[in-house]
């Protein structure tokens, strides 16, 4: 009964600012923006974002996939340095993370644009200026940039979590280095694979921020679209309509991941 | 003729400056059973870790078949471990952690299959084989690790405590098991205990280690009746271990009386410390020159009692199938074979009056003074 009690705060919170919030989502997903009476004609204007959505998921898969290449040797490195050097490297990665994501973003503009530092350095060499903003690659850069510590951590939490005595094992039934990797510690790894994508793709997904500074016309996302149905288009309802599509599409990814990955792995790992 | 398999040549490991092998010689010959026994952190483990590669001494080399191994890596040395914490994969089941190494080296699948079956049945885990290993009991996944390594048909198999978790009507069994299994598959088998009756009644060839240091290398028989010192007198078995002099060959002195022994080569009057087992020591009614002492104690063992006397001031443990009762006096007969003496050693003084010694028999009162004595 007590411990109950200590969720009930929790519990609150949950139904004020997520559940509430949540129905009223809903809410104006079916209903008419004039008249305010049931439809389904906001939802049926999916058909006209759908490439959106599929520019959306598809960026910040390949962000993803991206961050979990860079990341998973990062934090395997932390998780192998002694304890010194891991609190160190931990507090390296979770650096960028004190500053303002905005400001991050900005930085990138700066450091990208045609009159920005790195063109003006490849000038004085005689180069450029290169187009290294306003399109994919840039998007693509500044999500890496932005989320990369949200895959490191699960990440490394996990590997540090493998015991070296499993590896050793491995080795003692015949396994060279890289089938160590390949048989023991990857699968092992694999609940931490799973947080730091999920951490990665749910924001990548619907972020409007990155790509309004470092996109072009080409890339906006369906993130730029919900927030311009809520700001100067003035569609709430299908601004509403589009979160909901998204959140639905984001919880098919997520849950098709976790199912894939339970079947390897011990459901005692999971919680990880 | 015994054909030597693996030789530790003045092996030193240090950890951070601290020794934790010293100078460790041993050769170890094909088909042997051969245990490493001692108490906790003298360092078996490490040994067994240098063997199978898993870490390089500080000092000092290893040999297998002949050839040097120092840098062989653990997985190209024809070795396979039973892990002290049986390190078995978690994200595997029962089945797939048996069949880890033989998929390892690629065997085909059905071959695969009939070996781990095989296997299976022999540590008793058959219907076990799709159970997830963090399911089962510690026994269970001792059993599984047992069999992982087992399967591979290496030619020496480490085992680090492998019965440790068992209880023990299963870790009697499993002792068998083990045995039988070594004898018919012919493999070499060095195996971590320290539990000396399982050492004794296992091995062909004990190591009784202490503090990184090997204290005596040798059969079961020749350990128990002839340890070289106090320690392994006092590890191995209950032993009075007694202060003497050596008058001169097959004549010893202690509390007094000479008595005839089976020993030889000390010098004339050099000291020595003498061992008496409890169980060699006959009870005879007291006088007519016999050492007599009185009973202090008495505990039902079942098939014996542990009696404890005193002689002097110097407490002993006689165990007996005959009931004295606490005030008896009794007289002590030695036999020449019931006594054996050792040269004095950095253990003597430490070990073998039962007065300050043992937590076994901590149900005793202590003796403060016998406490002190020891430092
Ligand atoms: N990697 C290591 N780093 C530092 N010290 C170590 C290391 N491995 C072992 N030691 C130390 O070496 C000593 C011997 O350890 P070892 O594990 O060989 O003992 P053991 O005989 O197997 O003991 P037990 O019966 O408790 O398993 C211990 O004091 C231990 O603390
Ligand atoms: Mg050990």
């Amino acid at each position: 009964m007590k411990n109950k009690l200590l969720a009930g705060p929790y519990l609150l919170w949950m139904v004020v600012f997520t559940l509430i919030p949540l129905g009223i989502v809903v809410y104006y997903a079916f209903t008419d923006s004039m008249t305010g009476s049931f439809t389904l004609s906001n939802l049926a204007k999916i058909g006209i974002y759908l490439p959106i959505f599929f520019r959306s998921i598809g960026l910040a898969a390949i962000a993803c996939m991206i961050c979990l290449v860079i990341g998973y040797p990062v934090a395997y490195c932390i998780a192998s340095v002694g304890e010194t050097w891991r609190r160190f490297l931990s507090m390296l990665v979770m650096l960028p993370m004190c500053m303002s994501f905005l400001l991050r973003t900005l930085a990138w503009v700066a450091l990208l644009e045609d009159t920005g530092i790195l063109n003006h350095a490849l000038s004085l060499l005689g180069i450029g200026p290169l187009p290294l903003v306003r399109n994919n690659g840039a998007v693509i850069l500044g999500m890496v940039y932005n989320y990369l510590p949200y895959m490191i951590t699960p990440l490394y939490t996990v590997i540090l979590k493998i015991d070296p005595k499993l590896e050793e094992a491995a080795q003692d039934l015949g396994c060279s280095g890289a089938q160590v990797f390949r048989r023991v510690t990857l699968p092992l790894s694999i609940p931490g694979i799973v947080s730091g994508i999920t951490m990665v793709f749910v924001p990548a997904v619907s972020t409007f921020y990155i790509s309004q500074k470092l996109g072009g016309t080409g890339t906006v996302l369906i993130g730029d679209v919900i927030e311009s149905q809520f700001k100067t288009a003035y569609n709430p309802n299908l601004g509403a309509a589009l979160s909901l599509i998204l959140m639905v599409m984001v919880l098919i990814c997520v849950g098709v991941m976790n199912h894939f990955s339970s079947d390897d792995i011990g459901e005692e790992m999971m919680p990880l | 003729m015994a054909k030597e398999l693996i030789r530790l040549q003045n092996v030193s490991m240090q950890f951070d400056g601290e020794t934790v092998l010293d100078n460790i010689s041993l050769t170890i010959n094909d088909h042997e059973f051969l245990t490493l026994l001692g108490p906790s952190g003298c360092g078996k483990t490490t040994t067994l870790r240098i063997i199978g590669g898993f870490q390089t001494p500080t000092s000092g080399d290893v040999f297998f078949d002949g050839a040097r191994i120092n840098d062989v890596p653990p997985y190209r040395r024809k070795i396979n471990t039973v892990f002290q914490k049986y390190a078995l994969f978690p994200h595997l089941d029962v089945y797939d952690n048996i069949a880890f190494g033989l998929r390892v080296s690629k065997l085909p699948e059905p071959e695969v299959d009939r070996r781990v079956m095989e296997m299976l049945e022999i540590v008793s885990l058959r219907g076990f084989q799709n159970r997830k290993v963090t399911s089962l009991s510690g026994g269970q996944q001792q059993r599984v690790a047992i069999a992982r390594a087992l399967v591979n048909q290496p030619k020496v198999l480490l085992l680090d405590e492998p019965l440790g978790a068992l209880d023990m009507r299963l870790r009697k069994d499993m002792q068998n098991e083990l045995k039988r299994i070594q004898q018919a598959l012919e493999i070499t088998f060095i195996y971590v205990t320290h539990d000396q009756e399982e050492a004794l009644a296992m091995s062909d060839t004990v190591v009784v280690m202490d503090k990184g240091c090997i204290q005596q290398i040798g059969s079961p028989v020749s350990i128990y009746n002839e340890p070289e010192n106090a320690f392994v007198a006092d590890f191995i078995g209950e032993s009075n271990i007694l202060d003497g002099i050596m008058r001169k060959d097959y004549e010893v002195e202690f509390f007094g009386h000479r008595y005839q022994c089976l020993d030889k080569g000390f010098a004339k009057n050099e000291p020595v410390d003498v061992v008496i087992r409890p169980e060699d020591i006959d009870i005879v009614p007291p006088g007519g020159g016999y050492l007599s002492a009185t009973v202090t104690n008495v505990i039902f063992k079942g098939t014996f009692y542990d009696t404890f006397v005193d002689v002097g001031d110097f407490k002993w443990l006689i165990q007996t199938t005959d009931f004295h009762e606490i005030g008896d006096v009794i007289g002590i007969s030695l036999d020449p074979d019931a006594i054996h003496v050792m040269k004095k050693s950095q253990y003597s003084e430490q070990f073998g009056d039962y007065s300050s010694y043992s937590a076994e028999y901590d149900e005793m009162e202590e003796d403060p003074e016998g406490e002190a004595d020891e430092e």
